[in-house]
């Protein structure tokens, strides 16, 4: 038998040492089981899947990027030298990695481009011309599912909305996202990640109370945008599972805003039983306490010269919310008081008591540095972590023996650091291939080598400026 | 003012109680599809109203009613207390049709205790017995069943095995190795069931330097722990120069478990992904592992990637976004506006709408040579500039106004919407973004309806909320382990389980 590094379940030895893995300790289990160097032994889940994506910006083109990261064959369509506005987008118009392509040969394609197309292939395709819509058919034919975000009716009008394509692939699985849906009196509204944050409700609940001088802050991420594109995936693999069954596709209208929603938790029972209307409340917790962020005094390396790391670098997560953990945490700054006042699990989460808790912490905070607090925290065997930054992920060991972070070796533009492998499975683990393609690079290998298009053919129509 | 049952109800406001006086929803009827059905045919976009008419046909949330469920048959057990995750991975399976039973010890899982700043009158109360529940827990529970089994006896981890033998899916979030020292970890469970899906949440991980643990009390470790490790606090928030540090210039938390709400999601696509490999490829089940921090991490855009790329560590930026130009929320008359459009077409529309208001403005930047281009626009000089113009604008308009304005201009703009506010709109109500659930046990429940909820097919809904603690004792022992209630009685007697209405 071929040994393999796939641990099913009825080999319980360890293929190279013969090691029996029911005796081992169950970390060393894990990290066997879960060992990111294996991943590329093991084989990927959605082989053989073939996913379009008809996409931009972010929420759509995630949908493709994360069954492209479970092995499936992702194409993304762009209009030809335009490409995906998100080329275009860079954090303060700096970070760009520098591609061989004739588009916008001075600046390259921007960091925001990253990590919504890995694993992807890249093809031109303008929906407006004639020999659009029959090459379309022709790639919907032999594809599992499709992802778009134009205005509701847009694809319909160009010939290739849902109802015209369940015609020509009734297995099709389509997901329309987006921020309002394709009906409702506002369907026609364009939408971002941060309009779902302001209008969805998170940023309602999100950031400093008026009361303490603040505002709703912005999630620093597209939280909505990749949290509802993964989202739409579930839909996705859900109705593979239904089709499975039936042979039918579907149709998924994903509003973005609706996940948003969906994030608040107990925020509208609340609403609508008690008429009480969720505010923010800042770092600290609403069901918990404590359970929150504070400041310490100092950071650990002031001298650094960064600020971010120099001045900002100084807050730690404390969380010590059932009663021992409380006493001890009391105990430890110097507050038995706060014990005596605040014994039960109930009075502490009150504001005022949150309040007084977290004030009497900062002041004792006020003369430590933040691994100083982590400590002393952890030492007395209470939990406390350091609020992190990319530097502290970069450095810490427990990310890369991980495998979370990792430097991908890109075949176009070498060495990029890259979060990777989020979600661990121990058979078919998710990877990170490359990072992305310049627009329209993979023209012949989808639509000569895969589609069988003739060359002469391709030629014609990339004279036309269809691809 | 508002209706129900037909008749129009009035709600005087005299002082600050009777503001927190539930309303009836929607106070404000939103239009019919009748009453918008004209709209769609004359609609230049969809001008025989073909399209229009075909989602409202198949797509609408009045539509979802009967249709079949895409998970139906799949056997899902629920083992997951505390942390939010795991039951938001259950609560999705579950709104796509699976049979999730959620197991929780004797005295319930601890979240159905953890009110809003502790206050017990929020509570929904069992109609029948007058047990109290927390809102956060009915909310996130949805479609479960509940029972209860005691694993740390020997007589409960028997019971759990015969019931994961039969199941497809296992979802647990103790701390790390608990189960596995009870026996009934993946390594075990396998064994017996070697189809079974076993997925473990966490906030940092089973195994690494870094790994999940509790406290010398016992103390779990609970979201925000993870989006603290992931970067994602450090960069939210105001920075200090806009905001002092006491008063929201920090590095901000959401407010929200979101950390858990990503892994759970997360967690549910390895689940499907793996629940595809076996029903196509292996046969067998997997074990997987989503932690907050990593999940959160991989959505956290490019910024551990530009730490690579040349050191930079992203600073927190407030309501803008350090990337886009425009894309921000930013004060106006009443609250705040949320303007969007980068790409030269939309971010001149933006420009045409304020300059009828204030020519001279939008003119200092519409021809300003350094914003152009639309790249480079998002430096941080280019940022302040035009949002310091967009927010003197915004200072002269209500949300209502500059949306308005806004959105007749096809600009993307929305107001940043408080809870209420949000179960008012129009635009929600008519899509059922948030709904009124009939609980047989809780009543009428005002409940955030699933993201999932328009499909052609398979829909997701909400069927019931959270259940009472082991309400499903009798039907779920007897269906699956074959025990009646005789038996029951006998294993509630040795603690292994705990009637509902004991």
């Amino acid at each position: 038998m071929v040994e393999s590094w796939s641990f099913n379940p009825p080999f319980d030895r360890n293929p190279e040492t013969g090691e029996d893995l029911d005796k081992i300790p169950f970390e060393e289990y894990c990290r066997k089981v879960f060992d990111p160097s294996k991943t590329f032994e093991k084989p990927e889940a959605l082989k053989g899947w073939r996913h379009v994506s008809s996409t931009m910006y972010i929420l759509s083109p995630h949908v493709g990027a994360t069954l492209a990261e479970y092995g499936a064959e992702v194409i993304k369509v762009e209009m030809p030298r335009l490409g995906d506005p998100m080329r275009h987008t860079s954090p303060f118009n700096e970070a760009y990695l520098w591609p061989e392509t004739d588009h916008r040969p001075l600046t390259g394609t921007g960091f925001g481009f990253l990590h919504a197309n890995v694993n992807k292939y890249f093809v031109t395709l303008d929906y407006h011309a004639d020999e659009a819509k029959e090459l379309y058919y022709d790639l919907i034919r032999i594809s599992d599912s499709m992802a778009e975000c134009y205005r509701p009716g847009t694809f319909f009008r160009w010939g290739i909305g849902y109802p015209q394509l369940k015609e020509v692939n009734p297995r099709l699985i389509y997901i329309w996202l987006g921020g309002f849906g394709n009906y409702g009196p506002r369907r026609y509204g364009g939408s971002y990640d941060i309009l779902g944050q302001a209008c969805g409700g998170l940023a309602a609940i999100t950031g400093w109370h008026e009361d303490f001088g603040g505002h709703p802050a912005k999630h620093t991420n597209w939280i909505i945008d990749w949290y509802a594109g993964l989202t739409g995936l579930i839909g996705i693999l859900a109705a593979a599972h239904y089709r499975k069954k039936t042979g039918e596709g579907t149709f998924i209208d994903l509003s973005q805003i609706s996940c948003s929603t969906r994030a608040t938790g107990y925020s509208f029972p609340l609403y609508g039983r008690f008429g009480v209307v969720r505010q923010r409340w800042g770092n600290w917790d609403t069901l918990l306490s404590v359970h929150g962020i504070i400041m310490a005094g100092k950071t650990d390396d002031p001298e650094h010269p960064n600020p971010q790391i120099s001045v900002e670098s100084r807050y730690v997560m404390v969380s010590a919310f059932q009663d021992e953990d409380f006493k001890e945490l009391c105990y430890l700054i110097g507050r038995p008081d706060l014990w005596e006042k605040y014994s039960s699990f109930k009075e502490r989460v009150k504001p005022e008591a949150q309040i007084e808790i977290y004030r009497a912490l900062e002041e004792w905070a006020s003369d430590k540095s933040r691994s100083e607090v982590v400590e002393a925290i952890n030492n007395a065997g209470l939990i406390a972590v350091p609020v992190m930054s990319a530097k502290d992920i970069y450095d810490a060991e427990h990310f890369w023996e991980r495998g979370t972070i990792r430097w991908v070796d890109d075949p176009l533009f070498g060495e990029v650091l890259t979060q990777n492998w989020h979600v661990k499975l121990s058979e078919t683990p998710p990877r990170t291939k490359w990072v992305w393609r310049p627009i329209g690079s993979d023209n012949i290998r989808i639509y000569h080598e895969l589609m069988g298009y003739s060359m002469s053919k391709l030629k014609e129509l990339w004279e036309k400026g269809v691809i | 003012m508002g209706e129900e049952n037909g008749k129009t109800i009035e709600i005087d406001i005299d002082d600050v109680s009777d503001t927190l006086l539930p309303r009836p929803w929607p106070v404000s009827k939103p239009r019919t599809r009748e009453e918008l059905y004209s709209p769609w045919v004359k609609d230049p976009r969809d001008p025989e109203g073909k399209y229009g008419e075909f989602i409202e046909e198949n797509i609408s949330w009045e539509k979802a009613e009967g249709k079949p469920w895409a998970l139906d048959g799949l056997l899902v057990l629920d083992c997951t207390i505390w942390g939010m995750a795991g039951a938001f991975a259950g609560s999705y399976l579950a709104e796509l049709g699976a049979t999730v039973i959620k197991i929780e010890p004797l005295d319930g899982d601890p979240q159905r205790h953890l009110y809003p700043f502790g206050r017990e009158e929020y509570a929904f109360e069992d109609i029948y017995t007058g047990e109290k529940v927390s809102p956060t827990f009915i909310h996130e529970q949805r479609n479960k069943y509940s029972i209860t089994l005691n694993l740390e006896t020997e007589e409960g981890r028997e019971l759990f095995k015969k019931l994961a033998a039969q199941a497809d899916i296992v979802l647990e979030n103790y701390p790390p190795g608990t189960f596995d020292e009870w026996g009934i970890g993946y390594r075990q469970l396998s064994k017996i069931n070697p189809r079974l899906i076993y997925a473990w949440f966490g906030q940092l991980g089973q195994w690494g330097s870094m790994k999940d643990r509790t406290s010398k009390y016992g103390q779990w470790m609970l979201d925000p722990v993870g989006i603290c490790c992931s970067e994602f606090v450090h960069s939210t928030g105001f920075p200090a120069d806009l905001l002092p540090r006491e008063q929201g210039g920090n590095p901000t938390r959401s407010g929200e478990w979101v950390g858990d709400v990503v892994a759970g999601v997360h967690g549910t696509i390895a689940i499907l992904a793996a629940l595809y490999y076996r029903e196509n490829v292996s046969n067998r089940g997997q074990f997987i592992e989503a932690t907050a921090s990593e999940c959160y991490m991989d959505i956290c855009d490019f910024n551990v990637a530009w730490y690579g790329f040349d050191g930079s560590i992203k600073a927190r930026t407030g309501g803008w976004d350090p990337n886009l130009n425009q894309y921000a929320w930013n004060p106006c008359k009443d609250g705040y506006l949320m303007i969007g459009g980068q790409t030269d077409r939309l971010w001149y529309r933006i420009l045409q709408v304020i300059a009828q208001e204030d020519p001279e403005g939008a003119r200092l930047i519409a021809e300003d040579p350094f914003l152009k281009e639309m790249a480079a626009r998002n430096a941080l000089e280019g940022l302040i500039k035009t949002y310091t113009i967009t927010a003197q604008w915004l200072a002269h308009n209500t949300r209502a106004e500059g949306e308005r304005k806004m959105v007749s201009r096809e600009v993307a703009a929305a107001p940043v919407l408080f809870i209420d506010e949000i179960a008012e709109y129009e635009h929600f109500v008519y899509r059922r973004h948030v709904t009124e659930v009939y609980d047989e046990h809780y009543g009428k429940v005002f409940a955030s309806n699933s993201p999932l909820a328009h499909q052609h097919r398979t829909p997701a809904r909400i069927k019931w909320l959270g259940r009472p603690l082991g309400l499903d004792n009798g039907e779920i022992f007897a269906r699956y382990l074959g025990i009646g209630p005789m038996e029951l009685k006998k294993l509630a007697l040795e603690g292994v389980v705990k009637w509902y209405r004991e």
